[in-house]
């Protein structure tokens, strides 16, 4: 712990040499590379942010690092060989770049599982040290990888890679950088943490929230590779000092030649927020529609700064000892936009626009359904109670007693037209009707965008009918009725999910003659539905 | 929402159980309706025209006829006795058994409000096909021995709703001596009903059997039907002035009507004057005369050829 926190310091002294010359470099054509996965094969836990983190970078480095959308491919739960495939692909095209005369850089994020030496994309692996040769052999002038997973930093302690802050800066090279950086999000013994508050990984969040503009302490308007590594590592350390699984360290290591720090944002775009020199210092929080940060920024007395937020409309917090100060801002697309402190108002604690909600792990899903409801017995169905196609509502809770736990409420209705077809007494028209009430309690497996799930469920059952013309009096039979359920839910988009079940129940009927051996019949029937739903 | 959660799960808890079941229904179908057994007469202008009168004096085409409006009166009263009767059937279908047996479903036993210090219930047995009910009472003090029956009918269903074979009795005289308020059955000893629907035509048959010295101690009604609206009426009128003399006369007629173009009624003198003879008459949609003749003249009034056609009823 106390290594780790003099590691940003040697660096800020390698930044400060680096900016001196940065300036000086050359335009550099720029390739990336962005891997999430959620998987890390059967002996990991899903991660639940690591796709999201990919996508929040590949958006981020198109819209503020310089990679052109040719130059960049975003691989979502991907194995082993499509990621090598990838990374030919885009190694062909820096080495026809570097061919035309161009600098060239090839930046590699990866999110997700890595153990025992490898990186986990779902049943498969890439050992770091094979990721490391391929680097190492790359043809491109930098080659920058950020690896956001477990024990990453193992990769950073393998030959060929230096470890800061053993980091010597020849401040009197003029030559531009050549080389290899790597960026961990954790030592070699450490796991890297996901935040439900934050909606990804600590280390992604506060690496893209320095790119975004926090990391850019000296205010000249462009985040480089260190200021968004120091900032990033010392955000995660404090952040998760507190953690049940400890504090976790990123790492960084080089092997470069030359010298010249890289810019990794330019936040000196058209668009985007300032905070004006003469606002308020102090920590400043950027939430999106969905009660997630998305950006911070600590702000200092007498500079302006800049936070190169998407064009949409954020809520702002800037936290004081005794209260908040929050407001709204609309960031316009090609549009400058200045944060006003009167903009700002007090409010309490309590009025904190940050779900509070998301830091605990639960969350809604609502949808519909649609299914078919039949009995196991064939004369109960075709004579009593009878078979019927299903639409319904339901609603989910995720999470909320334990993780992967769902607890489900749902209703669903039915009904067809029938006859009667008894022994003395046919022809009798009438409609059925079902009505179901149900909670269910299941538990799900995450495999990526499949997660299977069982449990236990209680039904409200109603059933009832009606006779044409009035010809018989209205019947109806309710019960409760326990079952069982199981399926499987497929992550289709990123809020939207479908889902495949089945349900089967037992329920006791009890309008039977008595004296009769057993004035109580066991039935049972199932259900099939097919549902969509609405992650809230 | 804990103040509203258990309020909520109570009623779902109390909302157990229910009624839905095959077998009920087939005990339920043994039950007649008024619908099913009520007399259906085409209504027309002239139903509110004249009533009996002598049908002698100078009758024309045209006038209203006096059997169509006999026929109109038989067959109030028809409807008249069997919602009475079956009345005392409609309320055990609104609610379930109280007990079921095998073979067998009792509704009650309740006490009566309408009949202060009885207690009330009604039995269905079944075997099969056959389905045999009765309404019971008995002193609220005394004991299951005590049970004897108001009312006993009996049912052979033949598949269809309502479709078979059955007969209602109702023992008034035995209820007035058991200190039952029957309203408006005081003077009647035994109402019987007899039908069948599971063949064409359909039957209704009720006999009203009153203690001497009643002028009349049996009156029966018969009544049938065929589909699209096709009827017959056959009835009893006692002592009327159907032809000229010194007597009255006891006549039956026989009604027959259809749906949308009148009917042909036919009366036979039993007693009085010219004893034997008969009388035919044929009425238009519109309850009036268009065709009438006496046995013992030799031309009647109008064309034969505009009665209506109601062959369907011949035996």
């Amino acid at each position: 712990m106390r290594r780790s926190r003099r590691q940003p310091g040697a660096l800020a002294l390698a930044l400060a040499l680096l900016l001196a010359t940065a300036t000086q470099a050359e335009p550099m054509r720029r390739f990336a590379l962005v891997i999430g996965n959620d998987e890390g094969g059967s002996d990991t836990r899903p991660l639940r942010y690591a796709r999201e983190d990919a996508r929040k970078m590949h958006g981020l480095l198109a819209r503020l690092g310089g990679v052109s959308p040719a130059d960049s491919l975003l691989l979502l739960n991907e194995e082993a060989q499509d990621v090598l495939a990838a990374l030919t692909n885009l190694e062909a095209q820096a080495q026809a770049a570097r061919a035309r005369g161009e600098r060239t850089a090839l930046l590699i994020y990866y999110s997700g599982h890595a153990k025992d030496g490898a990186l986990r994309l779902g049943d498969t692996r890439l050992a770091f040290d094979a990721l490391k040769r391929r680097l190492a052999d790359a043809p491109a002038d930098i080659r920058i990888a950020i690896l956001d997973s477990c024990r990453s930093g193992a990769l950073t302690r393998t030959k060929g890679a230096r470890r800061a802050p053993a980091f010597a800066i020849d401040s009197g090279a003029t030559r531009d950088a050549k080389g290899l950086v790597i960026l961990t999000s954790s030592s070699a013994d450490e796991d890297s943490q996901e935040s439900d508050s934050l909606g990804g990984s600590y280390f992604s969040h506060h690496l893209t929230s320095g790119l975004l503009g926090d990391a850019d302490r000296s205010g000249d308007g462009r985040v480089t590779l260190f200021e968004a590594y120091s900032h990033a590592y010392a955000r995660t350390v404090a952040d998760t000092a507190a953690s049940s699984a400890g504090p976790q360290h990123p790492t960084f290591s080089y092997d470069l030649a030359g010298n010249g720090d890289l810019v990794l944002t330019d936040l000196r775009a058209s668009e985007g927020l300032v905070v004006p020199r003469s606002a308020p210092p102090g920590a400043y929080y950027f939430v999106d529609p969905g009660g997630l940060v998305v950006a911070e920024l600590d702000k200092a007395p007498d500079l302006e700064r800049r936070v190169a937020l998407a064009p949409g409309t954020y809520r702002v917090k800037r936290r004081l000892e005794d209260r908040l100060r929050i407001g709204e801002v609309e960031v316009r697309r090609g549009q400058e936009t200045v944060l006003e402190e009167t903009r700002l108002r007090d409010a309490p604690f309590s009025d904190d626009p940050v779900k509070g909600g998301r830091a605990r792990g639960s969350f809604w899903t609502v949808g519909m359904t649609a299914g078919f409801h039949s009995f196991f017995d064939r004369t109960v169905r075709q004579s009593l109670f009878l078979s019927v196609p299903l639409v319904g509502a339901e609603a989910n809770l995720h999470d909320y007693f334990r993780e992967d736990w769902v607890w489900s409420f749902d209703v669903a209705l039915g009904g067809r037209s029938s006859r009667l077809n008894l022994e003395t007494l046919e022809g009798a028209s009438y409609q059925y009707s079902v009505v179901s009430l149900g909670t269910s309690l299941t538990t799900e497996w995450r495999l990526g965008d499949l997660s299977p799930f069982a449990g236990a469920r209680l039904t409200y059952l109603y059933m009832g009918r009606k006779f044409d013309g009035g010809a018989f009096p209205d019947q109806y039979y309710a019960t409760f009725s326990p079952g069982l359920v199981a399926g499987l839910r497929y992550r289709l988009l990123r809020r939207l999910h479908l889902t495949g079940r089945g349900r089967l129940h037992y329920l006791t009927y009890n309008v039977h003659e008595q004296g009769t051996e057993n004035p109580n019949s066991s039935l049972g029937y199932w259900e099939l539905a097919a549902l969509v739903t609405y992650e809230l | 929402m804990r103040r509203t959660l258990w309020p909520a799960l109570l009623g779902l808890l109390t909302a157990c159980g229910g009624n839905f079941s095959n077998e009920d229904l087939e005990y339920l179908n043994a039950l007649p309706t008024r619908e099913a057994l009520a007399s259906k007469l085409p209504d027309s202008s002239a139903s509110s025209v004249g009533g009996l009168r002598q049908r002698a004096d100078q009758l024309s085409v045209g006038d209203p006829s006096s059997l169509y409006l006999d026929t109109r009166k038989a067959s109030a009263e028809f409807n008249s006795a069997l919602d009475g009767l079956l009345t005392l059937l409609e309320n055990i279908r609104t609610v379930p058994p109280t007990t079921r047996e095998p073979g067998r479903r009792t509704w009650g036993p309740w006490p009566d409000r309408n009949q202060p210090g009885h207690d009330v219930r009604f039995v269905m047995d079944r075997q099969g096909a056959f389905f045999a009910y009765s309404l019971q009472f008995k002193p609220s003090k005394d004991g299951d021995d005590a049970w004897w029956s108001f009312l006993e009918g009996s049912f052979k269903a033949d598949a269809g709703i309502r479709k078979g074979e059955g007969e209602l009795h109702l023992f008034v005289d035995d209820a007035v001596a058991k200190g039952i308020n029957v309203g408006g059955l005081r003077g009647l000893t035994q109402l019987d009903v007899g039908y069948q629907n599971k063949a064409l035509p359909s039957r209704v048959e009720m006999i009203f059997t009153a203690p001497p010295p009643s002028a009349t101690p049996e009156l029966r009604y018969t009544y049938r039907e065929l589909p699209g609206g096709f009827g017959e009426m056959r009835f009893l009128v006692k002592s009327t002035d159907a032809v000229p003399g010194g007597l009255l006369e006891d006549v039956e007629i026989t009604s027959r009507w259809t749906p949308d173009r009148g009917g042909v009624g036919t009366f036979v003198i039993l007693e009085g004057d010219l004893k034997g003879a008969s009388y035919r008459e044929c009425w238009n949609a519109e309850g009036r005369v268009s065709f009438a003749k006496k046995s013992w003249e030799l031309f009647g009034i109008g064309l034969a050829s505009d009665c209506p056609d109601v062959s369907g009823f011949e035996e």
